[in-house]
């Protein structure tokens, strides 16, 4: 089945999930989650379960991955073998590789590291259940966790993706509009400064589609941002 | 995994407290942590345990293949049970290949569900010679605070349990439940200051020795075994384990029985 | 571009901070990193405050002090973090000929170098004297500003810990342990008999009679639990 040959959206706007166009599906957010972690944070998002561990800072070993003027960011993505329709075989992961180097990216942009030479922080993100866009769930869960961890950080990064299914600029795109969908635009915002420490795009967007999706994420995740912020000062947060 | 550092502290204190018959967090000798167990909590496996003792947490989740049958057993499917020591798990967990110890933790658990015959592979045949269903257990552990072995059993027994073979994704028919006939538990003892206790925490393990792994059947039929590093038991310290065993397991197999209602 | 606090939705719990942040409330104010904390004109800033385009902003989540001209966060959680003069109990991780590596629980271990150490000794007799897996009571010398701290044994009370039992608590309950003017800790002693030393990176050392001991661990348990059920998520 090629592009837009699925009906995902109906003549009044409604998806099939029920969401109108701008929706985010329902999220919930929980402190505390890895007892034996420095911070740590689940997040459920639409049908994906995202647990987030932070480890540190802490003595970076072996010596040699030290850096004199600030900490060293380990940052791990990981699907767990359940986490999705077909079993995926632990081990190494090309798409995993580059999800947590540009997770880290994103994340070096916010964490004060430069208060912490010489040490590490590790972030480990495991993805328990996935329906589509685990790597927004991801970034977003392992800023609230490095929060939760008392790591001092300039903002936190809010993350989201919006796409385009039969022609149709909408916001958080759910499985099977992924699938089918025609294009992608997962962003990393940062909620107090509107400024971006997160991109990637794939798909075929005209300008004007572009400007609406770019539009769709700023707007989610300054909304996002807030259950973030409610959830870090309540100890969690539930839709 | 690296090696961590055993506090000297930590090892005469268990000694003291062992000699007055006490433990770090005030549970008797034979008693284990609160359980909680959860099953059918994964959308995207087709069964699915939450396991929590204590600050130690695991998942467990079972997926389905079409495998073609081995050609000394061309009627029978196969069971694959894997554990993975994520470094999510704990501080002292390192990144990288599997470790000797998760890979031990994984094979253990494997056996013990294996041997106990609880998964009839020839039902698991397709086609004899040509497909057949595998079943892989994948065991996850999300925080460990000690004794990963007994909270990867109860998971991975409890999933299996209440797994459906999914026959409609493969266009096989309808979905229809994993038959599991029985119900193994582990039940894991650990030296510390000198004498065995049940469900031992992070803090005992680090400061504790040998470690021993007994897997029960409901008729106490003994399904596997394992003894784990460095110590030496004797032969009536182990028939005081395979006691306490006894209970405890069918305390727990309850427990998972208790799960599944009309079933 | 607006902060979070203007695009937060009408169904949030209504515990917003719809006022601005300088204004006292009875409440304490509660605040997530990146949250804007007002103009920075005439502020000091303290921990977990920074100022950005001349704009206050916390860094930390935890609540807001206000103190004179001083604006500070209180973190709910936080990693120790070694200032010289702190009482710390250290565990050692390795050792030299003539230096200890000590794990004070700190982003970074310490070194505790033979001239420091407890005991007049020979090049080369570290393990003699503390052995690997000993833990320690020192105090901090001096934090480099690249994190290298160094420890030191000379001083009153200093020493190697021989016996009793060493227990962790989060470094940010160590105020609620000792209580004021170490009123709470002294209680404790008391009714206990037991020796108790809180170091600064939440280490406590227990000594004494071994009922004494239970005694003291379980309620360094009930405190630990009560301040996790009276902060919300598990964070004190």
């Amino acid at each position: 089945m090629g592009y837009g040959d699925v009906q995902m959206i109906d003549e009044n706007g409604i998806r099939v999930d029920g969401r109108k166009a701008g929706d985010v599906r329902p999220i919930s957010i929980e402190l505390g989650v890895v007892p034996v972690a420095d911070g740590s944070c689940r997040m459920t998002w639409g049908t994906n379960e995202v647990i987030v561990a932070v480890y540190g800072p802490m003595e970076a070993h072996p010596r040699k991955i030290q850096r004199q003027d600030r900490a060293v960011l380990d940052v791990r993505y990981n699907m767990a073998p359940f986490s999705t329709s077909d079993r995926i075989r632990p081990g190494f992961n090309r798409r995993s590789r580059e999800i947590s180097k540009v997770t880290s990216d994103a994340l070096e942009s916010v964490v004060l590291l430069e208060l912490y030479p010489r040490s590490k922080i590790r972030v480990e993100i495991e993805i328990i259940c996935a329906e589509a866009g685990t790597r927004c769930v991801g970034l977003t869960a392992a800023s609230v966790a490095l929060a939760d961890a008392g790591i001092p950080m300039t903002d936190l990064v809010v993350s989201v993706a919006s796409g385009k299914i039969n022609g149709v600029v909408v916001c958080d795109l759910n499985k099977s509009e992924d699938n089918y969908g025609e294009a992608d635009l997962p962003m990393g915002i940062l909620p107090n400064s509107g400024e971006l420490s997160f991109l990637q795009m794939d798909g075929d967007l005209s300008q004007e589609e572009f400007q609406e999706a770019w539009d769709y994420n700023m707007e989610a995740a300054m909304v996002i941002g807030g259950y973030c912020a409610e959830a870090l000062k309540n100890g969690g947060y539930n839709l | 995994m690296s090696i961590p550092l055993v506090p000297q502290l930590l090892r005469s204190h268990l000694i003291e407290l062992a000699e007055n018959d006490q433990r770090l967090d005030g549970r008797g000798q034979w008693d284990g942590r609160d359980v909680q167990l959860e099953v059918g909590i994964l959308g995207n496996a087709e069964g699915s345990a939450k396991v929590r003792m204590g600050d130690t947490i695991v998942y467990a989740g079972v997926k389905f293949q079409t495998m073609t049958p081995y050609s000394d057993r061309p009627n029978q499917g196969g069971l694959m049970c894997s554990a993975e020591l994520r470094p999510v798990a704990g501080r002292q967990h390192e990144p990288g290949p599997p470790s000797p110890e998760s890979i031990e933790l994984g094979r253990v658990v494997d056996r013990g569900i294996r041997e106990s015959g609880c998964i009839d592979t020839e039902a698991l045949c397709i086609i004899p010679g040509e497909k057949a269903w595998q079943v892989i257990l994948d065991l996850y552990a999300i925080s460990d605070d000690g004794n990963l072995f007994d909270a990867f059993a109860l998971a991975g027994i409890a999933a299996l349990r209440n797994s459906v073979i999914p026959l409609a994704k493969f266009e096989l028919g309808e979905d229809i439940p994993l038959d599991v006939s029985k119900t193994p538990i582990m039940c894991s003892y650990h030296r510390v200051g000198g004498r065995y206790v049940y469900d031992a925490s992070g803090r005992e393990e680090l400061g504790g020795d040998e470690r021993i792994h007994i897997t029960l059947g409901a008729d106490a039929h003994v399904h596997s075994l394992q003894k784990g590093l460095k110590g030496t038991f004797t032969a009536g310290e182990f028939a005081e384990l395979m006691k306490q065993a006894r209970t405890k397991g069918d305390e727990l197999r309850d427990l998972v029985h208790s799960l599944e209602g009309g079933n | 571009m607006k902060g979070w606090s203007v695009a937060r939705p009408d169904n949030m719990s209504g515990k917003g901070n719809a006022a601005g942040p300088h204004d006292s409330q009875q409440a304490p104010l509660l605040v997530a990193p990146g949250e804007d904390l007002g103009d920075s004109e005439g502020y000091e800033v303290g921990h977990g405050v920074i100022v950005m385009d001349g704009r206050l902003r916390a860094t930390k989540q935890g609540q807001m002090k206000k103190d004179g001209k001083s604006v500070s966060i209180l973190p709910s959680r936080t990693k120790y973090f070694p200032r010289p003069g702190d009482l710390v109990i250290g565990l050692v991780e390795g050792c030299t000929n003539n230096i200890w590596f000590v794990d004070i629980g700190a982003p970074f271990n310490a070194i505790l170098p033979m001239s420091l150490g407890p005991a007049k000794m020979e090049f080369g007799g570290t393990r003699s004297v503390i052995d690997i897996g000993e833990a320690i009571l020192c105090r901090v010398q001096e934090v480099e500003e690249t994190h290298s701290s160094v420890v030191t044994m000379k001083g009153m009370g200093l020493r190697k810990i021989r016996s009793g039992t060493v227990e962790d608590i989060d470094p940010h309950l160590l105020g609620r342990l000792i209580g004021r003017q170490g009123k709470a800790l002294r209680q404790l002693k008391e009714d206990t008999e037991c020796r108790v030393v809180a170091a600064e990176n939440g280490r406590i050392w227990i000594d004494g009679d071994f009922e004494g001991m239970l005694e003291v661990r379980n309620r360094l348990r009930k405190m630990t639990a009560e301040a996790k059920a009276a902060t919300p998520g598990g964070v004190a």
